[in-house]
């Protein structure tokens, strides 16, 4: 009862924002001449559709490390988390007329050696899907411009991967006042999956869903003419099956059982970021991200980026991230057969987390069809206390038009 | 199981730090900076934002790795990584 109260009171919030911004426009007479002053009657007739960005990004992960919920290792665990990700992504920006943009994003990941061989020579999604997957993702987001100041946004997107299907969709709004350096800006998205459900010796058991919706209120704030700060509330509300239904735990028995995780699960997550500009034509970005939810798990994040330019087409950062969070209570590493509630999977356990990285960026006038060519390579390495290590390598190409 | 998220201490915390970005940004936020005076602000290394597959591929990465993913106006979860 209580999380349709939060997801009507989510709908009805942007239905109210959504009929607030019409009005406003409705009622303003100003807006009239405003329009007749649009790019289009200044201008003359503007194209259909006009390309503004395209942009790629390779992203490789390269994982190590274990964690009880595997079953690549000894019955009572811990088991292997050995894991390569090959990531490229492409997204496409385009304005229509002056006051639609449309954004279309197509991510895809293929997996290989994720928890392999724990079960030879059985189809199941460990030793199978898990040993070489792939996924992909295509989203479609449209904005519109209602005045100046107003901007109203949907998205819709499918996702596709083997044992697992999924759909969203959202709609949002942003609003800017005190010439613009103030804005606020809320969104809802709702997320429903639909995947096969797996028995913890890899058999599959027919399908399972779950559904979740996102609402988030964003207040962005210009303090100077050095300093912009930006404070995000979210909430997520979880229904349904929770877990990917093959993670295992050791029980006291002897024998590997099920993960068994509540049906429902609210989270709230505060985030602060400040960007600063620097005397040396440098940056700093700080950002800290509070987070609570009623599994009892409570975490904390924070991270510091140092930017530096080197010329007007090139600057380099390098960024540190902190995160800390403890377990939920029904997490272990050795459960009861008689438990109702039991994970063992490493990324509820309690944990410190650190990333360290460095960058390059460049953004290069050129001639011809398009205006700047961007470019982007970052390392990043992600370690954290109970035994994972990642190394990331990422590199960006695109084109401004 | 532990709803440690709504105990007083937790809460509180919460509430403290709301504030203390609450009073950041209400300390500033009478000043009205114009628009030909942000051109710090309108350089990309000044985003409070990444640019978005970069945003993307570093939010995956910490909901898939972290539990205590999500709730931040963006999806928790999804395919091999969930919850």
């Amino acid at each position: 009862m209580r999380l349709r109260i939060v997801r009507v009171t989510a709908w009805m919030l942007v239905v109210l924002a959504c009929s607030a911004a019409g009005r406003a426009l409705a009622d303003d007479g100003v807006r009239t001449e405003d329009l007749a002053l649009s790019d289009e009657n200044v201008l003359g007739h503007l194209p259909a559709l006009h390309v503004d960005a395209i942009t790629t990004r390779i992203t490789g992960y390269n994982q190590f490390g274990t964690g009880y919920q595997s079953k690549s290792g000894p019955i009572l665990g811990p088991g292997s988390e050995r894991l390569t990700v090959f990531e490229p992504q492409a997204e496409i920006i385009a304005s229509q007329g002056d006051r639609i943009t449309h954004r279309i994003w197509v991510p895809v990941d293929i997996i290989s050696s994720a928890s392999a061989n724990s079960i030879p020579k059985v189809p199941d999604v460990v030793s199978g899907a898990s040993r070489h997957n792939g996924a992909g993702t295509i989203e479609w987001a449209t904005t519109y411009k209602s005045d100046p100041v107003t901007v109203l946004s949907m998205s819709t997107g499918v996702h596709l991967e083997s044992p697992f299907r999924s759909w969203n969709g959202g709609l949002g709004a942003s609003r800017a006042f005190a010439d613009q350096n103030t804005v606020l800006a809320f969104n809802v998205v709702g997320i429903f999956d639909w995947f096969d459900r797996f028995e913890v010796n890899g058999r599959r058991d027919g399908r399972t869903e779950r559904s979740s919706t996102l609402g988030s209120v964003s207040f962005t704030q210009v303090l100077g003419p050095d300093t912009v700060v930006n404070v995000n509330y979210g909430l997520t509300v979880q229904e349904g099956e929770l877990g990917n239904t093959w993670n295992a735990v050791p029980l006291t028995s002897g024998v590997r059982g099920s993960e068994l995780l509540p049906d429902e699960r609210v989270r709230h997550a505060v985030v602060g970021r400040l960007s600063q500009f620097l005397p040396w034509n440098g940056a700093l970005r700080l950002y800290e991200r509070f987070y609570a939810d009623d599994w009892g798990v409570v975490a904390n994040s924070a991270e510091a980026q140092v930017l530096q330019r080197l010329s007007p087409e090139l600057y380099i950062g390098a960024l540190y991230r902190f995160h800390v969070q403890n377990a939920p209570a029904f997490f272990t590493t050795l459960a009861s057969p008689n438990a109702t509630l039991r994970t063992a999977d490493s990324d509820l356990a309690p944990l410190d987390s650190h990333t360290i990285g460095a960058k390059i960026v460049g953004d290069v006038p050129v001639t011809g069809i398009a205006r700047v060519l961007h470019y982007e390579v970052e390392y990043d390495r992600y370690f954290r206390t109970n035994d994972l290590r990642i190394d990331i390598v990422t590199c960006a190409l695109g084109f401004h038009f | 199981m532990n709803t440690s998220v709504f105990e007083p201490r937790a809460l509180a915390r919460v509430v403290f730090r709301a504030g203390l970005l609450a009073l950041a940004i209400g300390a500033g936020g009478c000043a009205t900076v114009s628009q030909n005076r942000r051109a710090h602000l309108a350089d990309p290394m000044m985003g409070v934002t990444d640019e978005p597959l970069d945003a993307y591929r570093r939010q995956k990465l910490y909901d898939t790795r972290e539990g205590a993913a999500g709730g931040d106006g963006a999806a928790a979860g999804g395919g091999c990584g969930c919850q």
